[in-house]
């Protein structure tokens, strides 16, 4: 058993560092190859104040004289010892940016994260055991969720909470209360899928034979769940992580916009407007290591989470 | 129990089937309706509305909604509704494009994939593998960043980063069909590997890849409008829903220029979506 999920284990695991190096790759050449020569067009633009020494020392440095497959290796082997260069606009070191906008998205996400866990499991528990018509009206919910723009739910938030309630204000977008909201905003399009998986595998669960079983020894509905179901119906939903995180990685873009937090997102706003394709391509390549990993993970944590599982079926999958 | 089952049965058997299936639930009925106008307001916009999209009143703007402007004025006293009704076009064709292009592209991919097997398998695999593992916003953006900001790169970006999806489903369902009884037997009748394809897998592995075509036109719609808000669509004078609202929420004491969009776009969502789960449980 050991042997065969090292085996599977090691499989994986090279098999995710080609995904991420290939996606890197990817990321080179729709940046770079497409649009032309914009890193040269974008240094000689006046605004930028360079003078012919430092273009040409910024040309040097990424082989821009070069042939793109020459770029892509510097780049590459630039990636691979951890060099993520230096932004067109600003010209400090991509790493700094990222490292300075890191916190701020990470609260976001990760408080994010437990709101849509919250929701999601609000969701599915009441709509499994309501009544009639309000089990009707929270199953729907997920599917009204995922039909309203991230940026609908963030300019609602604000004007109710902000301008009428004075719950936060806009002004000051670190504060606890702001994080809160832009934290909901974020949370709502992903606790949907999250909360329907859920439900999904409650109601499978709970049709069981061990489920009868343990009714039929006197369990309330209550202790059953917490007692039986809560373990096995959580288990698909530790597939869905990868999909969550990569919701919370691109949803920041808008909810951090709209909130005007500086984060991760915001960078990738500036970057996308100022044509800073040092930073794009850098932190498409981080959001790629995270999200490539994140579903490693899961799939490693699987088969040893569930004993059902069988090791060969995910290595074929 | 029983009952439930005899039923279930009638109702996959011929005629009984069709009569039960041209009752339609109100939901669903509804949501063709919403989506009847928004296809309506696409291609005849000129009929919902006799103000003009990009001229107004400047005396008139910023107007509450009101019998004669429905949605409100903007800051530029244009019409709101007619601004919205002639940004759906645009909307909408956009996400049709983008769904077309991830229908078509994965559904190749996830064919040839499915079909074929062995070495083709695990190329197309691993490129699949590498669309996903960039979150599929972020894709969108990159893309559209890189093709420029106009409306129609928006939707091809969206597109790409919806063909892994497509063609994961495509390939999971042409494997299902692949090895059934009578795709062997069209092989022992003499049949080539192409006819078995077009003449046997195809056509007992597409259904489930519309149902998600439909789904994803709903998610294509809120993407598009994303990348709208954010800018990397067509720039104003155009009247995109997404780029509706985004210009709207920098007037906090008119609401309604947010909320109109808002409202479409959540409408129009919502009824494809409602349409999609119907195809899925009726299949």
């Amino acid at each position: 058993m050991t042997n065969t999920y090292g085996r599977f284990a090691l499989v994986r695991t090279g098999q995710a560092v080609v995904v991420v190096l290939l996606a890197y790759i990817l990321t080179f050449l729709v940046i770079s190859v497409l649009p032309g020569d914009a890193i040269t067009n974008s240094l000689r633009d006046p605004q930028h104040g360079l003078s012919e020494a430092d273009i040409q020392r910024i040309v040097a440095y990424y082989g821009l004289d070069q042939p793109v497959l020459v770029q892509l290796v510097l780049s590459l082997g630039r990636f691979l010892t951890g060099q993520l260069g230096f932004s067109l606009q600003s010209n400090l070191p991509v790493a700094q940016l990222v490292g300075d906008a890191l916190p701020s998205t990470l609260t976001l996400a990760f408080t994010a994260f437990v709101i849509a866990l919250v929701f999601a499991v609000a969701i599915a528990y009441g709509a499994h055991y309501a009544p009639g018509r309000w089990a009707g009206v929270l199953r729907s919910i997920p599917s009204f969720f995922l039909s309203v723009p991230n940026f609908v739910i963030g300019l609602v938030l604000i004007e109710l909470f902000a301008f009428r309630l004075h719950s936060f204000t806009t002004t000051d977008p670190n504060s606890a209360a702001a994080t809160l909201f832009a934290a909901i905003t974020l949370a709502i399009p992903v606790s949907a899928p999250l909360a329907e998986v859920l439900l999904a595998s409650l109601d499978h669960e709970s049709r069981q034979d061990y489920a009868q079983v343990a009714r039929s020894r006197g369990l309330t509905e209550a202790a059953l769940f917490a007692r039986h179901l809560v373990k096995p119906s959580a288990l698909p939903s530790v597939a869905m992580i990868a999909l969550i995180v990569g919701e919370l990685l691109g949803g920041s873009v808008i909810t951090e916009t709209i909130f005007g937090r500086d984060g991760i997102g915001t960078v990738v706003q500036k970057a996308v407007t100022g044509e800073d394709q040092p930073v794009l391509q850098a932190v498409v390549a981080i959001s790629a290591v995270v999200f490539v990993a994140v579903n490693l993970a899961a799939d490693l944590l699987t088969p040893l989470l569930d004993p059902r599982v069988k090791i060969n079926e995910t290595v074929d999958a | 129990m029983s009952a439930d089952l005899t039923f279930a049965r009638l109702r996959s058997a011929g005629a009984a089937s069709l009569r039960t299936r041209t009752i339609l639930p109100p939901t669903v009925a509804l949501s063709f309706l919403v989506l009847l106008i928004v296809v309506l307001w696409s291609l005849v916009p000129g009929v919902f509305t006799s103000f003009s999209p990009v001229t107004g009143e400047t005396a008139a703007k910023l107007a509450a909604p009101s019998a004669q402007h429905w949605f409100g004025t903007d800051y530029l006293g244009r019409d709101q509704y007619a601004r919205v009704v002639h940004g759906t076009a645009s909307s909408v064709t956009s996400a049709l494009v983008a769904v077309i292009i991830g229908l078509v592209v994965g559904s190749a991919i996830g064919l040839a994939s499915g079909f074929r097997g062995g070495w083709v398998d695990t190329t197309l695999g691993r490129f699949v593998d590498v669309l996903l593992a960039i979150p599929g916003f972020l894709l969108a953006v990159v893309i559209v960043s890189s093709l420029g900001f106009q409306t129609i790169n928006a939707a091809i970006a969206t597109g790409v980063s919806a063909v892994a999806v497509f063609a994961r489903l495509m390939r999971a369902e042409v494997i299902r069909v692949r090895r059934a009884a009578f795709v062997e037997a069209s092989y022992l009748q003499g049949g080539n590997r192409l006819q078995a394809l077009l003449g046997h897998v195809l056509p007992n592995a597409y259904r489930p890849v519309l149902v998600l075509a439909v789904l994803q036109f709903g998610t294509s719609i809120l993407v598009i409008a994303s990348l709208a808000f954010l800018g990397y669509g067509d720039p104003p004078p155009a009247s995109d829903w997404g780029l509706l609202v985004a210009s709207g929420k920098t007037y906090p004491t008119a609401p309604w220029l947010v909320y109109a969009p808002a409202l479409v776009i959540v409408a129009t969502v919502l009824a494809v979506n409602r349409i999609s789960r119907w195809l899925r449980s009726t299949r």
